[in-house]
């Protein structure tokens, strides 16, 4: 894989406002291997700051933007909908996160933007087998 | 004899169609001598020998004609017929004189005191017979038109009586309107005088009164009451009920309108109709906050489970990445504790799995409704279940099912809940045995799930079925929401399900399906 970053490392943007889970999507990152960056937003209004500046100014571009479902003060939606109208994002994926979420959630999700839908299990090796390696296939379809 | 008698012309008895007439002369032999000339006429014939005989008579009998004979002694022919005349009831009587003498004189004198005729002696038989004849007849046709006159004009009164007593305004009109009579009922009704009204159009009182025309409406059973508008005296209105019938007079077709002031029916209907319409509303008010409020509750139970989903889940696996982490460092009591907060909170997070999959099946009345196969439904279960099939060496059997018109995933829910149940809760004593049939009824399907598990006492037949409720502990797997699901997916399907168990040898779960299943809309 293909890195834009000085040191070689992979920029993931994460909305997540559970800080228990950034510590298990930076375990699951971590298992892989993966030399990442993260630039983590605890709220949706902070994301789609972050991502309306990405690649502005010299401002780098992730190459991964993961988002949780549910945020305080707006959706992981809202945030697909910012990283749209960033041409600089195109190509980027965008995985939404959640527990779970209804057919209808996801479908919605993926009309918005999001390559694919990431489930949180309710189980600590499921958990960081699933998306520990969602998030590695996600970025190998990027640079394959 | 007598100075005056009476004699039957003829032979018969006096009859009320018998008229009288009376023959004056002083001369016995003259009056013998008419009474023979007129007896073919068989009327009865009354005698007098002088005017004041004849005048007497006059008082009580009522002639048809008198013959009169002038020389009298006395009080002559002449003065006999002026008596006459001067009396009311006499007045008109027709009187013949019978006179001997030809004289002008005496003819203008007759004929003042209202002489129809003069019979000159000797008297000609066929003469005086043709001319009596033609005053009985005058007479006979003169009673006849009286009687029929009375007739009329009882009928006539009668009529006005009936018409009177009608308890609805009643109006007699031409065919085109024009008011004939009326009953005192119009007046009251109208604040009219009916004198004023006879004569004018029925549409002063009815503007919208239109005449009948030919047809199956011209007849009266055919008449039904319109409502109309009546208009009163000062301009004032109110609904009125009319029927229109008609009758056919002798020349002419009258109809009868009755009208009736239906003010009071009007405003009772009015009243229902407004009581109706409230009813309505305040049912739709009701459904309309029932079903929000059910909406809620979905809603409430849906977020509820799925709020308390995130922090039970990062509480288990933290746990469990404790655990991980420092596994080998722990006494067996800790890490027993350990496994008490894994445990617990893993069975959290299986229980708000199942309340949103409750909360699921509950919405899923906006399902497609597809013909649905049972056979391919319950072999694809079976499939899902073949590891605690094999773990439990059970067997699922199942004759042929049906076809049913049904939301496939809402029955899959269905013989999942059953059959696992059925596995699940099983005897120690015996491997577990699942058979599921389904029987043709009037109304659809019925199925039964049978297994010969523990079984379920009676008293919890109902118990089993609401949300979260268990029999068993921890020894079973289950939820305790299974049988919710089972009971939500039937009952959204149209159906109804229930228990018959024997404890000890096992439980047949019976549901049924209807065979045509009213599509309701969840609102």
């Amino acid at each position: 894989m293909t890195t834009d970053n000085e040191d070689g490392s992979v920029r993931i943007l994460l909305a997540e406002d559970n800080r228990a889970d950034v510590w298990l999507i930076e375990e699951a990152l971590r298992r892989q291997s993966l030399d990442y960056r993260l630039d983590h937003h605890l709220t949706a209004a902070e994301a789609i700051d972050a991502v309306k500046k990405c690649g502005v100014g010299g401002s780098p571009v992730p190459q991964l933007l993961l988002l949780d479902y549910n945020l305080p003060g707006g959706q992981g939606l809202d945030i697909l909908a910012a990283a749209a109208a960033n041409p600089k994002l195109a190509g980027v994926p965008k995985a939404i996160l959640s527990s779970f979420l209804r057919p209808n959630e996801v479908q919605d999700a993926i009309k918005m933007g999001a390559s694919c839908f990431i489930a949180k299990p309710a189980n600590l090796a499921d958990f960081l087998r699933d998306v520990g390696a969602k998030v590695l296939d996600l970025l190998n379809r990027q640079t394959a | 004899m007598s100075p005056q008698y009476v004699s039957d012309v003829g032979l018969q008895s006096a009859g009320s169609d018998r008229v009288k007439l009376l023959a004056v002369d002083d001369d016995q032999h003259n009056l013998i001598a008419l009474q023979a000339i007129l007896e073919p006429l068989d009327q009865e014939l009354m005698l007098a020998e002088n005017g004041t005989e004849a005048l007497r008579l006059c008082l009580d009998h009522d002639f048809a004609a008198i013959l009169l004979d002038v020389r009298m002694p006395i009080m002559d022919g002449f003065e006999t017929a002026e008596m006459i005349r001067s009396r009311k009831q006499s007045h008109r009587t027709p009187i013949l004189f019978l006179t001997a003498y030809r004289s002008d004189e005496q003819l203008f004198r007759g004929y003042d005191l209202g002489a129809v005729d003069f019979l000159f002696k000797p008297i000609v038989p066929e003469i005086l017979l043709s001319k009596v004849k033609v005053f009985v007849e005058l007479r006979r046709s003169e009673e006849l038109l009286q009687r029929q006159t009375e007739d009329l004009k009882r009928t006539e009164r009668k009529f006005r009586d009936v018409l009177e007593a009608a308890p609805d305004a009643m109006i007699i009109t031409s065919e085109d309107g024009r008011i004939e009579l009326a009953n005192s009922r119009v007046d009251m009704l109208f604040q009219h005088s009916r004198e004023i009204l006879i004569g004018q159009n029925i549409r002063t009182l009815i503007p919208e009164w239109e005449r009948l025309t030919a047809g199956p409406a011209f007849d009266p059973p055919a008449q039904t009451e319109l409502r109309q508008t009546g208009v009163r005296r000062d301009g004032t209105v109110f609904p009125a009920g009319i029927t229109r019938s008609p009758f056919h007079a002798s020349d002419a077709v009258l109809v009868t309108t009755s009208i009736r002031d239906i003010t009071i029916q009007v405003e009772a209907e009015a009243r229902i109709q407004q009581s109706n319409a409230e009813l309505e509303r305040r049912v739709a008010e009701r459904t309309a906050a029932l079903s929000s409020s059910n909406e809620a509750l979905r809603q409430f139970t849906w977020a509820a489970s799925h709020d308390l989903q995130e922090p039970i889940r990062t509480v288990l696996t933290y746990a469990q990445w404790l655990s991980e982490a420092i596994n080998g460092r722990l006494a067996e009591r800790e890490r027993g504790m350990l496994t008490v907060i894994e445990d617990h909170a893993s069975r959290l997070n299986q229980l708000l799995g199942a309340l949103r999959q409750y909360v699921h099946v509950s919405e899923s009345g906006q399902q497609q409704w597809a013909p649905v196969n049972c056979n391919e439904v319950v072999e694809a279960t079976v499939a899902t279940l073949q590891t605690l099939i094999q773990e439990t060496g059970a067997s699922v059997e199942w004759s042929i099912l049906p076809i049913v018109p049904s939301i496939e995933i809402l029955l899959v829910q269905v013989f999942q809940n059953l059959i696992s149940n059925g596995i699940k809760y099983r005897s120690h004593e015996r491997a577990p045995l699942i058979r599921i049939s389904a029987a043709a009824t009037k109304a659809g399907w019925k199925f039964s799930v049978m297994d010969n598990g523990t079984g379920i006492d009676a008293r919890y037949s109902e118990y089993i079925f609401g949300v979260f409720r268990r029999l068993h502990t921890a020894e079973h797997s289950g939820t305790g929401i299974g049988l919710s699901i089972c009971k939500a997916a039937v009952e959204r399907l149209g159906g109804h399900i229930w228990v018959e168990s024997t404890p000890g040898s096992g439980s047949v779960f019976n549901f049924t399906l209807p065979r045509d299943p009213v599509l309701e809309s969840r609102t």
